[in-house]
């Protein structure tokens, strides 16, 4: 890898899914106000931050205001998260001022569950009064995905990951629910901005068509050897997959900063290791 | 006058069945030595509230202390799910003797900061399109109305009736009897500083009646005037100031020491049963007797592996993943 020029792509055979998922993600991302959580979202909002997007200010919503961690942090709140950043808000105003008043541009949600829609789950597996497996819970998940301008989702694929019906809707996609009706409703008519721009999975890129505002696939990780069929039988609803193409792989560049400055460690993004891959 | 005191005096103004809520982020800066000693004198059917529940409420759960639970999240992130709390929702009610009820970190905040203002609700426009808003979801549904410390409805939904009408989400106050956050330092007169990010604990401590402050280190009146901006509280809001150096262990105490990989992990395994997880409160909580028997346990090897770099405010050389 040394050997090659930083900007050249990377070849088949040379990095991981969940690299080339930070990758999908950062290069959505622009200078501009990004709530990030932890885990993948953190990951995906430094290598912006070092790539395509020097000016995007990274918040948190334990209230730290442009971050620039030096340490991999270990949950939102972690000071290695606050260190050398100007200012610090409290939930309060991160999540009652910030993000109601349309400063936040960004967010980017996990789940457990997601929809056609873009409707996420990550509070139960089952049904809510007697579930199977209990989550962690919203957190600010809800808030974000209702109030941010726009949303990436960051998901594993499979069949149960994408799924026809969420288990529990924790954060509203385009088509969400109105009570006390408890029926599907587009969220402009509950007279909610934003909505989710697109899905990154560890199958591809997922966007959402402008009229019906259901996801279907835009691009596939080739390189990984996922084919868009393959994400169809992966996907727990009808997806359409026409339009469809090849992902563009990571840069050199980009790994680098994955590998060697942004995740060092492999808390979050696994250690690379050339005999694990398949080619 | 003095607001010092020892911390079997602060946790008994706590009774069986208040209300209480806790400051930090879960797995940052957590009242822990305040919990541990709210098992040790064996409080029982509490009603914790909160947004960012981790570490603390996790125990309190396995502890068999917690009767109600209104929050936004329960999880030790990157060190693993909370294991008491899924078990106790998993189980119901009528076994494990939990109620939850989930709320959106916006909900839960709006809800602490209308019982610092005194008004019984803040109006939001978050929430809408969420199950968070279904009815059939309400698991407190049936004790509201008898239960005083519970609102009558879980949210009621108006139109704005002073601009466009947007339809807006009203949410209750809470009704804490006792909140409990951890600091660096407090001063005998009840001041209190946070260094490093507060989060919203200057709200937490001002929407309760009664609050009772752990601090790693009491310092003077007058050395508390050296740094103003970074004093969270004034003494008017706290009842209580308790010296408890490693008193956020094993969670994060930026400035004086990191999270304890090592325990967590101990903690992690034996939380994933009942029967373990009752053998770890005993071992770890009840035979220790205090907190120094807790530290003295934890060993000086441990309590110097965890420490902090001053100016970071954490280790950055300490081994992460045991």
């Amino acid at each position: 890898m040394d050997n090659n020029n930083k900007k050249d792509y990377a070849k088949q055979g040379e990095y991981l899914r969940q690299e080339m998922m930070a990758v999908s993600a950062a290069r959505l991302l622009r200078n501009e106000m990004v709530l990030v959580g932890f885990g993948l979202p953190m990951i995906v909002a430094i290598l912006a931050k070092y790539t395509n997007a020097p000016e995007l200010i990274m918040m948190t919503e334990a209230g730290v205001y442009n971050a620039k961690p030096e340490h991999t942090p270990l949950c939102v709140a972690d000071c290695r998260f606050s260190y050398k950043t100007s200012w610090y808000g409290t939930p309060v105003e991160l999540l009652g001022a910030v993000l109601p008043t349309r400063r936040a541009d960004l967010a980017m949600l996990g789940g457990a569950q997601v929809d056609k829609y873009g409707n996420l789950n990550s509070t139960c597996i089952g049904n809510y009064l007697k579930p199977k497996k209990r989550l962690p819970g919203s957190g600010g998940a809800c808030d974000f995905a209702a109030l941010a301008n726009r949303f990436l989702i960051i998901i594993e694929h499979d069949k149960r990951h994408f799924v026809d019906t969420v288990d529990y809707l924790t954060s509203p996609g385009w088509v969400c629910k109105k009570f006390p009706e408890n029926k599907m409703v587009r969220r402009e008519s509950l007279g909610m901005w934003g909505g989710p721009e697109a899905a990154i999975s560890t199958m591809g890129v997922m966007k959402f068509h402008p009229e019906t505002k259901e996801m279907y696939v835009e691009s596939y990780y080739a390189d990984l050897g996922v084919h868009a069929e393959e994400i169809k039988n992966n996907t727990g609803f009808d997806i359409d997959v026409s339009r469809a193409k090849p992902a563009i792989p990571p840069t050199y560049e980009e790994l680098d900063l994955i590998r060697n400055k942004i995740d060092p460690e492999h808390f979050i993004v696994p250690k690379f290791d050339a005999s694990k891959v398949a080619r | 006058m003095t607001k010092i005191k020892t911390i079997q005096e602060a946790v008994k103004l706590i009774k069986d069945g208040d209300q209480i809520l806790t400051g930090g982020w879960t797995v940052i800066r957590r009242p822990m030595a305040a919990s541990h000693e709210i098992i040790r004198q064996g409080k029982k059917n509490l009603h914790i509230v909160c947004g960012t529940a981790g570490t603390d409420t996790d125990l309190l759960v396995g502890a068999g202390c917690l009767a109600i639970g209104e929050q936004a999240y329960v999880g030790s992130e990157k060190f693993g799910p909370a294991y008491n709390f899924q078990r106790a929702v998993a189980e119901g009610p009528e076994v494990s003797g939990f109620t939850y009820d989930d709320n959106s970190l916006l909900f839960a905040w709006l809800r602490i900061q209308a019982a610092a203002m005194g008004v019984p609700f803040l109006p939001t426009t978050s929430l809408l399109g969420s199950d968070i808003l279904n009815p059939e979801y309400d698991t407190l549904k049936d004790m509201r109305g008898k239960n005083p410390k519970l609102a009558k409805k879980k949210y009621v939904t108006m139109k704005d009736p002073f601009f466009e009408g947007r339809e807006v989400i009203l949410v209750p106050a809470i009704k804490p009897d006792v909140a409990i956050i951890h600091a660096q330092e407090g001063s005998k007169d009840g001041t209190i500083c946070i260094k490093n990010c507060p989060f919203g604990d200057r709200i937490v401590a001002m929407s309760a009646p009664v609050t009772i402050v752990t601090v790693e280190k009491i310092v003077s009146n007058e050395e508390m005037t050296k740094h103003t901006a970074e004093n969270i509280l004034p003494g008017m809001y706290v009842t209580a100031v308790v010296e408890m150096p490693y008193g956020a262990h094993p969670t994060q105490m930026p400035h004086y020491y990191d999270n304890d990989p090592w325990f967590y992990k101990e903690y992690q395994a034996n939380a994933k049963s009942k029967d373990t997880f009752t053998k770890f409160v005993k071992e770890w909580i009840l035979d220790t007797k205090d907190h120094q028997g807790y530290l003295a346990k934890l060993g000086e090897g441990r309590l110097q592996a965890i420490k902090a770099d001053p100016v970071c405010g954490y280790n950055p050389t300490m081994e992460r993943k045991v």
